[in-house]
C-alpha cells in the first residue's frame, strides 16, 4: 500500500491533509497501541510514567483552535449551499468510520490551491481548487474519507501527546495532563473570565506549526485504506480516491496548472506509490458503486475552476 | 403447591436479575451525548456522564437505544458503554468551562463551548467567527438522512 502522503497542508496547521500534511500529528512517534482502538479517551504513557490523556472534549476544543489558525491562512468560502453539500458527502463516509459518534464539521476554503486536511475533533477542510480537480461525488467521497480516516484513527494524538509533555515540563499541566488544568480561573473562580489556556495554546501551536512534515507513511497508508473502505461502504465507487490522485498527477504536469499543485507535489513525493496502492486495492474490490457525477457537478456549478 | 409457587417466583426473580444485568450498561467516557437517532448529527436528547447507568432497550448496528437516569430515550454508540460498573469521573477540562460542565449535564452536552479556543484565537489575533460559521452551517440530521437515502445517481451514473 502506498505510503505516500496525500495530504498537503500547507497550512502548517497541523492537521492532516488529505494530503495530509502536517499536522504534526503523526510526526513524533505513534501513540501507544493501535490507532482506532482508543475509544474517545486515549491514554498515552509519558516518559515520566505519568498518564497523558486525550479526552474527546479536549480534542474538539483543539480542533476549534486549529480551525481559527486555518482561518488565518485561508479565506473560508461562506457558501452555505456548497458547504452543506460537502458536509452531506462527508457525513455519508464518516458514518462508516470507526468513530461514527463523533460530530464532523466540513468546510470549503476559498483558494485555487489543491489541498485538503483535517483537524482534531472532527473538523475537515477542502479547498475550492481541490473540488475543481474532481469530476464526481465518488472522488469527493474518497478524499473526504481519507481525511475522516486521520481523525477516526487518532493520527494526531502523537503530536498532542508530545505537546502535552512539553506543557508538563513547563508547568502548564498537572500530572493528569488535562489542558484545562493549565487554566487560571478568574477572581473567585468565575469561569466566564477564563480565557487563554497556556497548555491548549501550546498544543494548538504545536499542531499548527509542525507543518510540512505530514503524517507517517504508515498513517497515510492507513488513511488511504480506510478512506477507500468508507467510500465503498457508503455505496460509492471506491475508485474515487485513485481518480483524485491521478487527476492531481496529470494536472501537475500541465505548466499552466502546476503552480497550484506545487505544494502538494513537494510535500507528497509518494503520491505515485499511493496511486499504485489504490490500483492494487481496487483489483480486489467489488465492482459497482455510484459516481453521482450529475449531483456533484450541479453542486459545484457556481464555483470557478482552477485557472 | 406452595413449593411450586416459591420455585416459580425464584425462577422469575433470577430471570429478571439476569435480564437487568444484560441490559444495564455504564457510561465509560467523560460525557456522552444521547441522540435522537443513530448518528452524531441527530439532536441531543440527554447527556450522560461517566459512571452513570443506562438501560439498553435495543441495539442496531453498534448503536444502542437506551433509557437514561432522567427517563430520556435515545441512541448512543455502544463503544461508549461498559458492561461493568464504572467509577464516576470528573473532567477537569470541562470543569473549567462555564457552568462547570464536568458535573452539569446541560453544560457538559456542549463541552467546553469554544472557551479555550476563543482564548487561543484572542491571543493569536485570529478570528473565532470562522468556527461559529462552520459549526452553524452543517446539514441537519433530517437533511443527512434524506441524502443517505438518495443515491444521487443519474442514468448510467454507475461504474
Amino acid at each position: 500500500m502506498s505510503r505516500a502522503r496525500f495530504a498537503l497542508i500547507g497550512l502548517g496547521l497541523g492537521i492532516v491533509l488529505v494530503g495530509c500534511q502536517n499536522v504534526g500529528i503523526g510526526s513524533s512517534g505513534g501513540p501507544v497501541g493501535l490507532p482506532g482502538l482508543f475509544g474517545s479517551m486515549t491514554q498515552l504513557a509519558t516518559g515520566g510514567g505519568r498518564s497523558v490523556e486525550v479526552d474527546e472534549p479536549e480534542e474538539i476544543e483543539l480542533g476549534r483552535a486549529v480551525t481559527t489558525s486555518v482561518g488565518s491562512r485561508y479565506k473560508l468560502l461562506r457558501d452555505e449551499s456548497l458547504t452543506r453539500y460537502v458536509a452531506l458527502v462527508g457525513n455519508a463516509v464518516a458514518v462508516q468510520s470507526e468513530r461514527p459518534d463523533l460530530r464532523y464539521y466540513f468546510a470549503v476554503l476559498d483558494t485555487d490551491e489543491v489541498n485538503a486536511f483535517a483537524a482534531p475533533g472532527g473538523y475537515v477542510f477542502i479547498t475550492r481548487g481541490t473540488l475543481a480537480v474532481m469530476r464526481d461525488e465518488a472522488t469527493l467521497a474518497g478524499v473526504l474519507g481519507h481525511e475522516v480516516g486521520h481523525i477516526a484513527l487518532h493520527h494526531y494524538n502523537a503530536t498532542i501527546k508530545k505537546e502535552k509533555e512539553t506543557a508538563l515540563k513547563r508547568g502548564f499541566l498537572t500530572t493528569v495532563g488535562h489542558i484545562g488544568l493549565g487554566f487560571v480561573p478568574g477572581p473567585g473562580g468565575a469561569a466566564a473570565s477564563v480565557f487563554g489556556s497556556p497548555a491548549l495554546n501550546l498544543i494548538a501551536d504545536g499542531i499548527a506549526t509542525v507543518d510540512l512534515r505530514g503524517f507517517s507513511r504508515d498513517e497515510e497508508e492507513e488513511a488511504d485504506r480506510v478512506g477507500f473502505r468508507y467510500a465503498a461502504r457508503a455505496g460509492y465507487d471506491p475508485a474515487g480516491l485513485r481518480d483524485f490522485l491521478k487527476a492531481v498527477q496529470d494536472a501537475g504536469k500541465q505548466p499552466a496548472k502546476s503552480g497550484f499543485f506545487t505544494k502538494f507535489v513537494s510535500t507528497h513525493p509518494g503520491s505515485a506509490d499511493r496511486l499504485k496502492e489504490q490500483e492494487t486495492q481496487l483489483r480486489t474490490a467489488p465492482a459497482g458503486g455510484r459516481r453521482a457525477a450529475a449531483r456533484f457537478q450541479q453542486a459545484i456549478a457556481a464555483q470557478p475552476t482552477t485557472r | 403447591m406452595r413449593r411450586t409457587t416459591v420455585l416459580t417466583a425464584a425462577i422469575i426473580a433470577t430471570a429478571m436479575l439476569a435480564t437487568a444485568a444484560e441490559t444495564t450498561r455504564w457510561v465509560e467516557r467523560t460525557k456522552v451525548d444521547i441522540r435522537a437517532g443513530r448518528g452524531s448529527f441527530y439532536e441531543i436528547v440527554d447527556t450522560v456522564l461517566k459512571g452513570e447507568q443506562v438501560e439498553i432497550l435495543k441495539t442496531e448496528d453498534k448503536w444502542a437505544s437506551v433509557r437514561t437516569p432522567r427517563a430520556k430515550t435515545g441512541w448512543v454508540y455502544e463503544a461508549a458503554l461498559a458492561a461493568q460498573p464504572v467509577q464516576p469521573g470528573r473532567s477537569d477540562f470541562l470543569k473549567m468551562a462555564p457552568g462547570d460542565a464536568s458535573t452539569s449535564r446541560t453544560a457538559a452536552s456542549q463541552g467546553a463551548k469554544g472557551v479555550y479556543a476563543q482564548g487561543y484565537a484572542k491571543e493569536k489575533g485570529y478570528d473565532y467567527s470562522i468556527v461559529e460559521w462552520i459549526e452553524s452551517h452543517q446539514p441537519t440530521g433530517a437533511q443527512i438522512e434524506t441524502f443517505l437515502a438518495d443515491s444521487g445517481e443519474a442514468a448510467g451514473d454507475r461504474k
